[in-house]
């Protein structure tokens, strides 16, 4: 029904078996509509936030995959700054994951900033030293360009590459897409940034402030090198879901491994970072703000172990196990390793966005626990789904994995 | 006001932070606009056949796109960089020169479809014979004539339409599948006679006509013989069998022995339209 949209050589599912695959993904996204309806429509009061707990599980998953989606700006760094050609094999995909990663984030953030008619606000009355601004504006400003970088993507479909503007325009856009890939850089270093920043200016909050360095606190450059090492993971991660799912092989073995070795090094650099920062935190930082660092760790369930979890098991192991030729090449070893790296940075920003709003900071205070309401969890749930879908479609409509026709034929060769 | 926010001062961080901010924004709009200016400049220039060449090309994988040389082996390993169309290449003369050396190998054999000689050959799977009057006709060869069997549709270009080397000169839809051919030569289509897959069309090329970029000769054999090779690989294992390893004849109507998808790849591979 549909084979004249396919990418020429690609074997794809059915169309109605295609449907039937989008068909729980779209009931999922209609009641995650609902949901948003009634945030928007009856206020915020449809969620289990409050004054206290401002931020709640969608900021929480917000920086989530705004952090997992940097695999977008890093594989077009490394592909288009620093030529790693082997990665043209995911960039594709990478972008499409971006693409849907920020534009999801941004979605959820317009339920959740309350009254999305006035969201120019932030754009017309800009407060330059709020770290807040300076997403919202990177966020924004990246939004725009994953869009160009994906429109060359839908372009070069088999039906639209036929009329010669759209072929035209794609080509010259290819052309410039280092360019985009720079700018893209440049936004998600600040906007990941300032989303740690937001956290360690935090004064008021000891578990969560840092001292600065050079102007901003540590957290920014921690978000920056944590964004940028687990995105390498999480390509790698939704590569191997999709090869899965679709039964195809996409990418070469190789590419895996590229993934995996940049993943692996820059997550060494960043536990060791995270390391030192945590040392000067809990033998400096908090004692100057008059908190001894074991309160922290007193209210269940936060232990010291959620410490031990983020820093070693989801840091140090998958680090290692990434950056070792012997133990990446495995991949019994491998994917597991990935989905670790990631479940580390969303381990990072749970601890800081949820534990630092749960812990008392003054004497008056106590332990505060919350649990998103069903509004809250099917809101996000249908970025999920919305996620699903646009991935599927560009995936059976789109080259995402210009191998993929090659190691088709490769067995049979 | 600039930057026409109410509440703009000139201070260091409204400054850092708006210079920043319509930086970006000038280099996002500005990239965009240049490449939207480049695009209609080509279509002006009519370059956009050169480009969706450039991009088919570019999405083959190597193992489509060997040199003519490393065919007849004067260049082993060596892959084209230049489209098919080695009047650019300022490699072809030097290779040519060794293979003149070396001596013409006896053309000769079929390779269960017809390469007749007395034509030039494209990688396209098309064929070009000059004429007497300085003419020359264009066709498809018989592989690409038992790969697309009876077309249910064959577009062609009108008389009179300006037809260049390797961009499209016809469509051709067929078991409702579709695909390409690419012109084997540059000049004016004259006319077009013969029907389905036998068309062909009379092309005036002008003064001279450069034919470098085909293949001729011993050339074709080898090329025939990767091509055959090519096509085994495209079509699988499950397919024809063993057909075409045994040397046996190439079918006639490809489609009616390929399940659908195949059937498409295969046309795309062979017809270079990836």
């Amino acid at each position: 029904m549909d084979e004249r949209l396919l990418p020429r050589g690609r074997r794809r599912a059915p169309f109605g078996r295609f449907l039937l695959w989008l068909l729980p993904w779209t009931a999922l996204l209609a009641v995650g509509l609902y949901a948003a309806y009634l945030c928007l429509a009856l206020g915020l009061n449809q969620t289990n936030m409050d004054n206290r707990f401002a931020f709640g599980l969608w900021i929480y998953l917000d920086l989530t995959v705004i952090a997992l989606g940097a695999g977008a700006f890093f594989t077009g760094f490394l592909l288009y700054v620093m030529k790693k050609r082997a990665l043209s094999a995911v960039v594709n995909s990478a972008v499409v994951i971006g693409f849907i990663c920020y534009s999801g984030a941004v979605s959820i953030l317009a339920i959740d900033v309350g009254q999305p008619l006035r969201a120019w606000f932030t754009f017309w009355h800009p407060n330059v030293h709020s770290m807040l601004t300076e997403v919202t504006f990177c966020l924004t400003c990246y939004l725009t360009v994953l869009a160009i970088e994906y429109l060359p993507l839908v372009l070069r479909n088999r039906q639209l590459k036929r009329r010669p503007s759209m072929l035209l325009f794609e080509f010259e856009l290819h052309k410039v897409m280092a360019v985009f890939a720079l700018v893209g850089t440049f936004l998600s270093f600040f906007h990941q940034g300032s989303l740690g920043g937001l956290y360690g200016v935090l004064q008021g909050r000891p578990f969560a402030y840092r001292e600065s360095l050079a102007a901003w606190p540590s957290t920014f450059f921690l978000f920056i090198l944590s964004a940028a090492a687990v995105g390498p993971s999480f390509v790698l991660a939704t590569t191997w879901i999709v090869q899965k799912v679709s039964g195809r092989t996409l990418v070469k073995q190789e590419v895996f491994d590229l993934l995996a070795r940049v993943s692996g090094s820059l997550l060494l650099v960043y536990v060791l970072a995270k390391s030192v920062d945590t040392l000067v935190w809990i033998n400096h930082t908090s004692f100057a703000l008059g908190v001894h660092p074991a309160s922290y760790y007193a209210f269940a369930p936060f232990g010291t172990w959620a410490l031990f979890a983020e820093i070693v098991l989801l840091g140090l192991v998958p680090a290692l196990l990434l950056a070792l030729p012997r133990t990446r090449r495995n991949p019994r070893v491998l994917v597991p390793a990935a989905f670790l790296a990631c479940a580390g940075v969303a381990t990072n920003r749970f601890v800081m966005t949820v534990q630092t709003l749960a812990l008392p900071t003054l004497a008056f205070d106590r332990f505060l626990s919350y649990a998103p309401s069903w509004q809250e969890t099917a809101s996000f749930l249908a970025v999920v789904a919305y996620g699903v879908i646009l991935y599927s479609i560009s995936f059976r409509y789109l080259n995402l994995f210009p191998q993929e026709r090659e190691l088709a034929a490769a067995p049979e060769a | 006001m600039f930057p026409w926010s109410p509440e703009f001062k000139w201070d260091a961080y409204h400054v850092a932070f708006f210079g920043a901010l319509y930086s970006v924004l000038a280099t996002v709009a500005g990239t965009l606009a240049f490449a939207a200016w480049r695009a209609w400049r080509d279509a002006r220039a009519g370059r956009a056949a050169a480009i969706a060449w450039h991009g088919d090309f570019e999405e083959m994988p190597r193992s489509a796109r060997p040199c003519r040389h490393q065919l007849t082996g004067e260049a082993p390993e060596r892959t084209c960089e230049n489209g098919f169309d080695c009047r650019h290449c300022s490699a072809h003369g030097h290779f040519l020169a060794l293979r003149q050396a070396a001596g013409a190998v006896e053309p000769a054999g079929h390779f269960g479809f017809d390469l007749p000689l007395d034509r030039l050959y494209h990688r396209g799977h098309t064929w070009v014979r000059p004429e007497p009057d300085g003419t020359l006709t264009v066709g498809l060869d018989d592989m690409a004539r038992r790969l697309v069997g009876r077309p249910e549709r064959v577009e062609l270009p009108a008389p009179g339409d300006r037809l260049l080397v390797n961009g499209p000169a016809g469509r051709l839809r067929t078991r409702g599948r579709e695909v390409r051919v690419l012109s084997p030569v540059d000049g004016k289509l004259l006319g077009v006679s013969g029907a389905g897959a036998a068309f062909t069309l009379r092309v005036d090329p002008g003064a001279t006509a450069d034919l470098r970029h085909l293949l001729s000769g011993d050339e074709v054999r080898a090329w025939g013989l990767r091509e055959l090779e090519r096509l085994q690989r495209a079509l699988g294992s499950s397919a024809l069998g063993t057909a075409l390893a045994d040397g046996g004849e190439l079918v006639e109507d490809l489609g009616s022995v390929l399940p659908g998808d195949r059937y498409d790849a295969v046309l795309g591979d062979m017809l270079l339209e990836p």
